[in-house]
């Protein structure tokens, strides 16, 4: 077990400089220039190379990969390895460190409220499917489930923004101002509706599964009261492959949800992303990359570990 | 101001909302004399670095230079009381005002401007704007390459005085002294602050920063130090997160709101109670479709005349954007100083621009052409549309579409003659809009042989002989004439398809007084009053 936990690790940042690399050549080569893109439709090609040479954009692709990795041994540089993910193009003088952790920050609080309301609904409807199976109530809780996360998020932002915000002056209608201001609710109202279907399927299924097991019935048969076994015999055991799609999708709450994020103006990482990409920032693009790819890796590492102690049959070799 | 026309680029036209800048304010939770605002995130608001909209319009309420543009664009004195032009009009003596401080309450000297000038010009900087603004003064060219430690032509001669000496006589010299790379920084503040001084800037205009929270909210406060008439409101908040400017705005998020193009004939309905809260504003700036003269077919001047002749320019501008932007018949925007009415624009004639293309040495071999939109977007837009299709009825030429998005668009349509790099495309839409109110800025800019912003390499003695006499010419009226003449010139050799102005569309709470929309971005809400 120790052995398997230290190998991961030890495949984990060998993994994450493949895609730095990756992620830097693609900006090495792909079209458009980040100097110019700042200076928008003044051209003097004299002035990009005088901001290029300062930056160290004309230096050779393996040389600016190093110095972006390790450092070029100044104070201002130390390299990624050293936690120092460099200076935004766009934004000029600041750390992409400062722009982007107070914005992941911003997404994660809304996609892990969205996401907790989200799943416990899944969870609460999978559960009154299974118990109601082969009865109408079954295929009207999972239908109105699946409804719901078929809605998406731009054709139910401006309707809520419209009946809410215009008409009736009940919600702010956008913006962002922490999680406890009500500009909260309207974003959350519409993410947390995507997990609920898969949810309530997969809680559907996998009760069903437990149900009809034998230690359910010799619970009920030593005389346990209906809810204790419905809680302790059947639900713990049917709730672990929500546990592994919550744990994976945790990962995402670092990537931000671009489209929400762009509707309700909210400052989130999805959109700085976007935006980068289109102002070739690539200090941005390339730390927003890595955290991605580093998040899904330690993401399906703990679900692995979370796994052995939620499940002690599975023992991993 | 180019990073606005990259966002209009787009082509969602009505440049406010698109702009976003010049948009929005905000009432809720703001009592008499406060406003909150819409604003958007600037990249930064370091007066020597910042190169766009989204940031100048914070850089002018919390900075300020020797000379502003008031609301009917002329320029009017700032931190400069008064000035000598000399007689060559190559050196400029400004007289500083006595009771200029910095909002620490420091006094401002002409050291200051000297030091802020040199910041701003040091190539460890990295400023993409200095070259264009600062770069006619003598010895500017110099310290930007890194071959001189002081800026020769500027000498602060006294506390209040101070000497500017141009490489040649430039009378649009002070129209771009009032952009804000030349605006006064204090140094103390710069040194002590570090790499993030800008978070706590030092600065001398109507409002202080006091609170930048990135991504959520800018905070100004008024000066009471300031040397003119202090600002009537308290507090301005920029909220920079948010969605939908008019529905918050009907919401009361916001005071000021610009109103997108779904919106406007809604708006524009008298029945309408939003329709009191309407106004509009010109803005400066040119939407036209390119050719490059320098490949084929368009490097016939008469294949271009056909092109422009087949375009119904009143339809693209009155029916396909029903008429929220206004029929372009030269390049100069209505407003802008030196604008000319009576300029003839090669009119639409079918028949006419058949016949042209006959007359053209392309007569029955026309290469394929195509055409670039930068754009991202999924479809290339009514107007464009509504563009090819004139060409293929009328012209019976069948032109290809490609789009390009802007990075890529602006690496592919910019020459570079150290590369001996070409622009890669036949035939383009693009805009430009004012970086500073004089027709130099669009003229000398887009079509001087010579000019790295000449995209389409368009070359006519004349009009190249009219722009360097207009340079040096003192006389504003003359100047003007030349310009004018220039543009006359290379409108009827259709060096480009003038298409359209663009207008900024605005809502404003009844409450706000003194709002006087500006098509340029000036310091303007010290004007402002809150019921």
């Amino acid at each position: 077990m120790l052995a398997y936990i230290v190998r991961r690790l030890i495949w984990t940042p060998i993994g994450l400089l493949v895609v730095t690399f990756v992620t830097f050549g693609l900006g090495y080569y792909g079209p458009g220039d980040p100097v110019q893109v700042l200076m928008g439709q003044k051209n003097d090609p004299a002035v990009v190379e005088r901001i290029r040479r300062e930056r160290g954009l004309d230096k050779p692709f393996l040389e600016q990969y190093a110095t972006y990795v390790f450092g070029d041994g100044s104070e201002e540089r130390r390299g990624v390895i050293r936690g120092d993910f460099g200076e935004s193009y766009k934004f000029t003088g600041q750390r992409v460190s400062d722009l982007i952790f107070s914005r992941i920050a911003v997404s994660a609080q809304l996609g892990a409220l969205s996401l907790a309301i989200g799943v416990t609904i899944g969870v609460i409807f999978g559960l009154i499917a299974s118990t109601n199976q082969g009865r109408w109530v079954d295929p009207l809780t999972i239908s109105t489930g699946l409804l719901l996360s078929s809605l998406p998020v731009f054709i139910l932002q401006p309707i809520l923004a419209y009946v809410l915000s215009r008409q009736f002056h009940l919600l702010p209608s956008s913006g962002w101002e922490g999680l406890l201001h009500p500009k909260v609710i309207m974003p959350t109202l519409v993410m947390c509706l995507g997990p609920i279907g898969g949810i309530a399927r997969l809680m559907r299924a996998s009760t069903l599964e437990v149900i009809n097991q034998d230690y359910v019935r010799t619970g009920r048969a030593k005389g346990l009261s209906e809810g204790t076994v419905r809680l302790h015999y059947i639900t713990r055991n049917s709730i672990l492959p929500i546990f592994t799609v919550v744990g994976l999708s945790l990962a995402s709450l670092v990537e931000g949800a671009f489209i929400t994020e762009t509707l309700f103006g909210i400052p989130g990482v999805g959109r700085l992303a976007v935006d980068a990409f289109f102002a070739r920032d690539y200090p941005i693009i390339m730390a927003i990359t890595l955290l991605v790819a580093a998040a899904y890796v330690m993401a399906n590492l703990i679900v692995d570990i979370g796994y052995t102690f939620l499940d002690p049959r599975i023992r991993l070799q | 101001m180019k990073l606005c026309a990259v966002a209009c680029a787009a082509l969602l036209m009505v440049t406010t909302v698109a702009c976003g800048g010049a948009a929005g304010t905000s009432s809720s939770g703001g009592g008499a004399g406060q406003l909150t605002v819409f604003g958007s995130e600037p990249p930064t608001l370091d007066p020597a670095l910042m190169s766009d909209t989204s940031a100048s319009e914070y850089v002018v309420e919390i900075f300020s230079g020797l000379v502003s543009l008031n609301t009917q664009l002329q320029i009017v004195p700032d931190i400069a009381e008064s000035w000598d032009i000399s007689k060559d009009g190559a050196t400029y003596t400004f007289k500083l005002r006595d009771n200029v401080k910095f909002h620490s309450g420091k006094p401002v000297t002409a050291k200051d401007f000297k030091y802020s000038w040199e910041r701003a010009t040091d190539p460890k900087l990295g400023s993409a704007t200095a070259d264009t603004y600062l770069g006619d003064i003598k010895g500017v060219a110099e310290k930007l390459e890194g071959k001189a430690q002081e800026i020769s032509g500027v000498k602060a001669l006294d506390d209040r005085t101070l000497q500017v000496e141009l490489e040649a006589p430039r009378f649009y010299f002070l129209a771009k002294m009032t952009y804000p790379t030349s605006f006064v920084v204090d140094k103390e503040n710069v040194d002590s602050g570090g790499k993030t001084w800008i978070d706590k800037p030092n600065g001398t205009g109507p409002f202080r920063l006091t609170e930048w929270k990135k991504g959520e909210r800018i905070v100004l406060e008024r000066n009471s130090n300031y040397y003119q008439e202090p600002a009537k409101l308290t507090k301005i908040n920029f909220l920079l997160a948010g969605g939908s400017a008019m529905t918050m705005y009907e919401n009361n998020e916001v005071d000021i709101s610009g109103v997108g193009i779904n919106d406007i004939e809604r708006i524009k309905d008298s029945s309408n109670p939003l329709n009191k809260e309407f106004v509009i504003a010109p803005s400066l700036d040119i939407w036209y479709v390119g050719f490059n003269t320098e490949v084929p077919p368009f490097d016939d001047a008469k294949v271009r005349q056909a092109f422009t002749a087949a375009i119904d320019r009143d339809k693209i501008a009155n029916v396909v954007w029903k008429g929220l932007l206004t029929r372009a018949d030269g390049v100069l925007p209505p407003g802008l100083p030196g604008y000319n009415s009576g300029v003839q624009a090669i009119k639409f004639d079918p028949a006419r621009a058949k016949q042209l293309l006959q007359e053209s040495k392309y007569r029955g071999t026309l290469p394929p052409i195509t055409y670039t939109i930068p754009s991202s977007s999924t479809t290339i837009g009514p107007a464009s549309e509504a563009l090819l299709e004139m060409i293929r009825t009328n012209l019976g030429v069948e032109v290809k579409v490609q789009q390009s998005e802007w990075a890529q668009f602006l690496g592919d349509v910019k020459r570079n003659p150290l590369q001996n790099k070409k622009n890669k495309y036949q035939m383009y839409e693009l805009g430009w809009s004012a970086d500073y109110p004089d027709p130099q800025n669009f003229v000398d800019i887009l079509f001087y042989s010579k000019s790295l912003d000449n995209n389409g390499s368009y070359s006519n003695p004349q009009v190249d002989r009219l722009i360097e006499q207009a340079r040096g010419d003192p006389n504003p009226g003359d100047r003007s004439k030349k310009y004018q003449e220039a543009e006359q010139l290379l409108v009827s050799d259709a060096a480009v398809v003038p298409l359209y102005h663009g207008k900024h569309y605005q809502l404003v709470k009844p409450k706000v007084k003194g709002y006087k929309p500006a098509p340029m971005t000036i310091s303007h809400y010290r004007y402002i009053s809150v019921e």
